[in-house]
């Protein structure tokens, strides 16, 4: 008998090849194991116990058609064949559309109905797949995807590779990365689920279950590889489904199905896998050679029946001799000041995928390439706002007021403050004035019935100036004293400290008389937050000494809570979560100091399109859990920061140069630049330009590049988008989404 | 009551468990207990903790174990009697405190946990080093004989009379799958006074009577 095994790669992301050997050994002791590898550098290929090893050239120089006529001539001449690589097997797949009783790998239709995410096979299995969105969508949904799922997210590519992305610049960094090593933009993001990591592992013949195990991974590196498990058996209760499954398969081949279990015992599929997983030996080890098993259920031939083990195995080092036939081939050169050099994918497996696209035996590569996603829409008023400006009498860079859409913006927060607003409650909106101190928004919030937040008594006195009355500010911020002299002599509605040493300095203004305000409070920073805003409750002194400087406030004034984050940064259910986080503090606040919360002021940072486009239910839901937690709060002062401002301006600008190659811009300078957009590497902005019949178009993602007019490296202000055709020097490009902290924290720079 | 006072007190049996050798030693230990001034300086603490707990949990189910507290509080010699203010304030907590700590958290999260007192195996080689630990401390170690010791955790309920045995002090669930060798468990008993007896749970398959020490 001899028996072919591929997949020999053995680094910190191990192939089966080494464990399928290992356990086929086991098995068939005399059996001829052949190890066939596509690289010398792959270390597998030097276990002692392959009898041979077939070598041949990585993928990106091997004549395929040559590879699969001399595989076919192995399989014909009685041999077995078992990869250990997914995309072999699928370019196996294509090579024998009608299978080959030797070929141990599964057929093109069951690999089709296995892809990730969705994994259509799954059906009828205790599992479920966590949401996912493929990247061809527009930037602007994939960054709501994010910010839906608190940023836990993990970008795929579409065979290997999963990186989790904290935050919008790393998002784009990733994709840009594995779009470009596997030739194609489909890569999906998909949600994190917390939970201990568990596979099954089945072998099947022409659609017969063999057998399978169940391994809970017990120690795991850092790359999130098993290094140590347990195997036991799998429950009737996924058995039945699974073989009713492979049936409808039509399987042959290994399998592994990669699981997470949640604290709620619930099973989330990540991946289905068509071959052994690497850690096959561990489960031989336990007892069960699933090896075996299918060499035994595709050849009839008795295999040597394992040991029973204890059901745990766990990984070692182990240095080999090297094969004499094949001595280590030099370490290739540091590339330019480089250190040291990665033997990732050492086979060239990227390379494959690259000839498969082009053989359509995958989707992807050079067809799909003009695609670039969605369009992302704009509200009806963005467009309006466009058609009403004369962009011909415009002088760019520019900043454009967007006026209805910002009239609709203040108009459904205000309906929206109104219909939250209890007979117990009063829900109140308020305008953080440093997300854009623009007088017409700051005026438009005083005709929406808005208070105004400052954070310095600089801005406090903007407000005073557009109209606002001193009982309708709010005070607060780590530098709110400045400068020095400007405290309104009026009482004001609230001041909420930020610190200890803020407390102090306010209860003596109080008591001095400098300062007048209606409600005295404190913003508090809830534990397991990172951020240097508010007095920490981190550690049961820093909260004895908040419990303690509570009681020293005036009894004359009310007593409020400040809890402000950025929900567009942590992501809209972890930002609720904190909001219930911080009505549990709250209690033990009011519980311990005997003062009743009468204000809590609550908001920060969100992202317009989860403030204003929600049905408010959560927001209702939380004002009831709010009125229950703490039945003295009178009012509920809502700041959404820059969820008012962002989209109310718009950033115009015009091309300077294009750059052309292959008949496609690749590169165009334009007159704005990062100092307008400094937001850029934060959030996704939507781009629209005027197509020859005067309408507004959203453009899409693309191949070219937009550079701004500074004369710096990192000034980009779209990394990939796809510029109309005919675009030339003197159009104008308008980036929406600009009314926030673009607008209020541009800079002037090289502007002489 | 506390590990450093009921160490001393005579062994006095008060049913017939299934006692092996090494449940012998520790069968008159009750379940450890954090102790309340009574005064606004335990309640302070007592409220962080419970607070505390509440934002550390986040989204995550109510069965989570609580690894947040052995990681600010690390596994080590406590002196008892404990308060809560003294608790809050110390660097390092034995597993009677965690243990007591974190059935009031559980209970606070509404999820049913009794506490439970494990016989686990280790070598003398781990022991002896804890012995000079104690030692150093001035904390007696009579939660260790030879090669065994005495631990604490919680019973947590998952679902009706099904349980799952959080190891307060290490941070992880007790595997029920495990068989004996080094750090297994041997022995252990889920003390619920309210319990009308005969009355049993089952942890991963297998059957614990309440009250009494259990052979695993
Ligand atoms: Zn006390």
């Amino acid at each position: 008998m001899k028996i072919y095994v591929s997949g020999l790669y053995s680094g910190g992301n191990p192939q089966p090849g080494v464990g399928i050997t290992r356990s086929l050994r086991q098995g068939y002791p005399d059996a001829t194991l052949v190890g066939v590898e596509y690289s010398n550098r792959s270390s597998g290929i030097h276990w002692p116990e392959l009898d041979e090893v077939w070598l041949q050239r990585p993928w990106d120089e091997l004549n395929l058609s040559a590879h699969g006529e001399a595989i076919r001539a192995l399989l014909d001449g009685g041999a077995l064949w078992i990869s250990g690589s997914d995309l072999e097997t699928m370019w196996l797949a294509s090579v024998f559309p009608e299978g080959h009783a030797n070929l141990l790998t599964p057929n093109a239709a069951a690999l089709a109905r296995i892809t990730k995410p969705q994994v259509e096979a799954h059906e009828g299995l205790p599992v479920q797949i966590p949401p996912y969105i493929p990247t061809d969508r527009s930037d602007w949904d994939l960054h709501a995807f994010c910010r839906k799922h608190d940023w836990r997210v993990w970008l795929k590519g579409p065979y290997y590779d999963a990186v989790r992305t904290r935050s919008w610049d790393s998002f784009e960094a990733v994709r840009t990365t594995l779009a470009k090593v596997w030739n194609t933009e489909r890569l999906f993001l998909q949600a994190h689920v917390t939970g201990y990591e568990e596979s099954v592992m089945l072998c099947a013949y022409e659609g017969e279950l063999l057998g399978c195990v169940r391994m809970r991974k017990r120690e795991i590196t850092e790359e999130g590889k098993t290094w140590a498990g347990d195997v036991s058996e799998v429950d009737e209760a996924f058995l039945t489904p699974l073989r009713r499954i492979l049936r409808e398969l039509n399987w042959t081949g290994g399998g592994e199905l990669e699981m997470v279990r949640d604290a709620d015992h619930r099973l989330w599929l990540l991946e289905m896998n068509p071959r052994f997983p690497a850690w096959v030996h561990g489960a031989t080890i336990a007892g069960v050679n699933l090896p075996a098993l299918l060499v035994e259920g595709a050849t009839g031939v008795a295999a040597q029946r394992p040991e029973p083990g204890r059901g745990e195995f766990t990984r070692v080092v182990v240095e080999v001799p090297v094969r004499s036939e094949f001595p280590l081939p030099p370490l290739p050169e540091h590339l330019g000041g480089g250190t040291g050099h990665s033997l990732k994918h050492p086979s060239g497996l990227p390379a494959l995928a690259e000839r498969l696209h082009k053989l359509n035996v995958l989707d992807g590569g050079d067809n799909e390439t003009s695609s670039g996603g969605d369009a992302p829409t704009v509200p009806n008023t963005m467009v309006e706002d466009l058609l009403a400006q004369d962009f011909n009498r415009i002088e760019t860079p520019a900043w454009v007021f967007m006026e209805s859409t910002a009239a609709d913006t203040f108009k459904r927060a205000a309906a929206m403050a109104h219909t939250l607003s209890t007979n117990q409650t009063r829900v109140t909106n308020a305008y953080s004035i440093k997300t854009n101190p623009d007088a017409r928004l700051i005026k438009l919030a005083l005709d929406s019935g808005f208070m105004a937040e400052g954070i310095s008594l600089l801005e406090l006195h903007k407000a005073l100036e557009v109209g606002f009355r001193p009982d309708q500010l709010i005070l607060n911020g780590p530098g709110k004293w400045w400068p020095e002299g400007m405290i309104p002599k009026e009482q004001i509605h609230a001041v909420f400290c930020d610190s200890a040493p803020d407390l102090k300095k306010t209860v003596a203004a109080l008591n001095s008389g400098e300062l007048k305000a209606k409600i005295v409070g404190v913003r508090i920073r809830t534990p397991h937050i990172p951020s240097r805003f508010g007095i920490a409750l981190d550690t049961p002194e820093t909260f004895k000494s908040l419990v303690e400087s509570i009681a020293t406030l005036p009894e004359d004034t009310g007593f409020g809570v400040h809890f402000h984050m950025a929900s567009s940064n942590i992501g809209v259910k972890a930002w609720w979560r904190l909001f219930d986080s911080m009505l549990r503090w709250c209690q033990s606040l009011e519980r311990l100091t005997g003062r009743t919360i009468e204000v809590l002021d609550i908001g920060g940072g969100w992202f317009p399109d989860d403030w204003h486009s929600v049905d408010h239910s959560d927001f209702a839901k939380a004002v009831k859990r709010a009125q229950a937690a703490l039945p003295n709060v009178g009012q509920i002062i809502s700041e959404p920061g820059k969820a008012m401002a962002q989209p109310t301006m718009a950033l115009a600008m015009r091309v300077l140069e294009t750059q052309e190659e292959d008949g496609e811009i690749t590169e165009a300078v334009v007159d704005a630049s990062i100092a307008e957009l400094p937001m850029y590497f934060h959030y996704p902005h939507r781009v629209l330009t005027q197509d020859r019949g005067g309408d507004w178009k959203t453009l899409k993602r693309g191949k070219s590049q937009l550079m701004g007019r500074l004369c710096m490296e990192h000034d980009v202000v779209a990394a990939n988008i796809e510029l109309p055709e005919g675009t030339r020097a003197g159009d104008v490009l308008v980036f929406c989404d600009a009314g926030g902290y673009d607008r209020s924290m541009s800079y002037v720079f090289g502007r002489g | 009551m506390y590990l450093a006072e009921v160490e001393t007190r005579a062994v006095q049996a008060t049913e017939v468990p299934e006692v092996t050798s090494c449940t012998v030693k520790w069968d008159s230990w009750p379940a450890s207990t954090i102790s309340h001034h009574g005064q606004a300086c335990c309640e302070i603490a007592r409220e962080w903790m419970l607070a505390n707990d509440f934002s550390q949990l986040g989204d995550a189910a109510a069965l989570t174990g609580p690894r947040w507290l052995p990681k600010k509080y690390p596994w080590g010699p406590s002196p008892w009697p404990m308060h809560w203010c003294e608790a809050v304030g110390r660097k390092k907590l034995d597993c009677g405190a965690h243990q007591a700590i974190s059935q009031e958290l559980f209970t606070a999260r509404g999820v049913q946990s009794r506490p439970a007192q494990f016989v686990q195996q280790f070598s003398e080689e781990a022991t002896r080093h804890w012995g000079h630990k104690w030692g150093e401390d001035q904390v007696p170690a009579g939660w260790i004989d030879g090669d065994v010791i005495y631990h604490e955790g919680c019973a947590v309920t998952v679902e009706g009379d099904e349980i799952k045995l959080w190891d307060a002090s290490a941070g992880w669930w007790i595997d029920p799958q495990q068989s004996g060798g080094y750090g297994a468990l041997l022995s252990v008993r889920i003390l619920d006074p309210s319990a009308e007896a005969p009355q049993t749970l089952s942890w991963g398959g297998r059957q614990l009577a309440l009250n009494r020490w259990n052979t695993v």
